[in-house]
């Protein structure tokens, strides 16, 4: 008996530590959570309030540049408004995982969804990228022009928007770590 | 005296009987735990096992990507005095950046298929899983910016954008834009593929 008591106690004494240890993972994780949102949520308006118009035009045309022109633009908006939803989404789940220190499921739950919306918001971030890109540069062998050249307003706001969008990206492969590490700890 | 003959052999029977009540109940917990890890390991060696064949299936379509996208070529049979009408993928940085992205992974794949036979052998350790994990998910991100600019490039290149005045180049080369499509698909194909190792490593990564 005198055994087993001991036993339990040095039992109780390991179990403090590494609860301590996976509740300073979820509480780091839930920051890194608000900073995602706060990162996906201006990439996304930054994006879909763009709308220059130049000061010249002829009878027939305005020379106009909005988001909804270019199709990746608007897969962008879409893209890091889904995250963000998501990631507000989840940030309750994230609270749980700080409350109750050895979920098992929860975490598993958070790593799927992570992965699943880092891969979107990605696709969504690279696709603008390839666009702003091409908006700089143009491509002499395919005969496009460099847009920026004359939206100049306009390209200062998409590249900007793209800031955000990379900085949730990178935020959603730690969160996924996190979770990982948290998981696996012993 | 005889009582008391008695009564030992009784004290003597009963104290064997508490000690065959007591050694199942020592035996059974231990029993049952390994029974237990036991059941797990099987478990989480079939994810692994799962996991090696999924990144087969990944390697070869990352590396399918990588050769279709690089070997694009096409000159168009008309040529004026000045240039020759030719696309390649070098043409478009964002191609190059494709061919690449997708080398990389492929490369990181087959270097990484050691990792997974020694999960499969050893399904308890943390650490192969952990590493894999780590990797898989910064792969997920290169891949599908990989892919995703390419798509985005092909998607003008078939629709072209008139608000940009940038024209179609589908309507010209054909070859060149069934490759580059091909490669595309083939990219997302490994980006699917990367998302399904993270969950089965997350899967298996939880305690028994």
């Amino acid at each position: 008996m005198k055994g087993g008591a001991l036993e339990l106690g040095a039992a109780s004494k390991g179990l403090a530590p590494k609860n301590a240890v996976n509740r300073g993972i979820a509480i780091l994780d839930f920051i890194l959570r608000i900073v995602a949102i706060v990162g996906t949520l201006g990439s996304a308006i930054a994006m879909g309030t763009t709308n220059q118009t130049l000061p010249f035009f002829t009878q027939f045309i305005r020379f106009r540049a909005k988001y909804t022109d270019l199709p990746s633009f608007t897969f962008f908006v879409v893209a890091s408004s889904v995250a963000t939803v998501y990631l507000v989404l989840s940030l309750a789940v994230s609270i749980f995982n700080v409350v109750k220190s050895d979920a098992q499921g929860s975490r598993v739950l958070l790593i799927i969804f992570d992965t699943i919306m880092l891969g979107l918001l990605t696709a969504g971030a690279s696709a603008a990228a390839s666009i702003v890109y091409l908006a700089h540069k143009g491509n002499t062998k395919t005969n496009w022009f460099a847009i920026c050249q004359q939206f100049n307003s306009f390209c200062e706001r998409i590249s900007g928007s793209l800031i955000g969008s990379f900085a949730g990206v990178l935020v959603l492969v730690v969160l996924v770590l996190l979770s990982a590490v948290a998981l696996s700890r012993r | 005296m005889e009582k008391g003959d008695s009564t030992t052999i009784n004290i003597t029977s009963e104290s064997s009987k508490e000690r065959k009540g007591k050694a199942p109940l020592l035996a059974a917990p231990v029993m049952a735990a390994t029974t237990n890890t036991r059941e797990d390991g099987g478990n989480k060696r079939g994810i692994a096992i799962f996991d090696f064949v999924l990144r087969l299936c990944a390697m070869v379509a990352a590396l399918a990507a990588a050769i279709l996208m690089g070997t694009t070529d096409q000159t168009l049979p008309f040529f004026t005095q000045f240039f020759r009408f030719q696309a390649s993928y070098d043409d478009l940085p964002t191609f190059t950046f494709f061919v690449i992205a997708n080398a990389i992974t492929s490369s990181y794949l087959v270097l990484s298929i050691p990792f997974s036979i020694v999960s499969i052998v050893r399904p308890h350790a943390v650490g192969p899983r952990l590493l894999l994990i780590i990797f898989d998910t910064v792969m997920v991100a290169l891949t599908t910016a990989a892919a995703a600019s390419a798509a985005a490039i092909v998607y003008l290149a078939h629709k072209g954008n008139s608000s940009a005045n940038w024209l179609a180049i589908c309507q010209q080369y054909n070859d060149f834009c069934q490759s580059t499509s091909g490669a595309v698909v083939a990219s997302f194909i490994a980006v699917v593929i990367f998302v399904f190792l993270v969950v089965l490593s997350a899967l298996a990564l939880r305690k028994s």
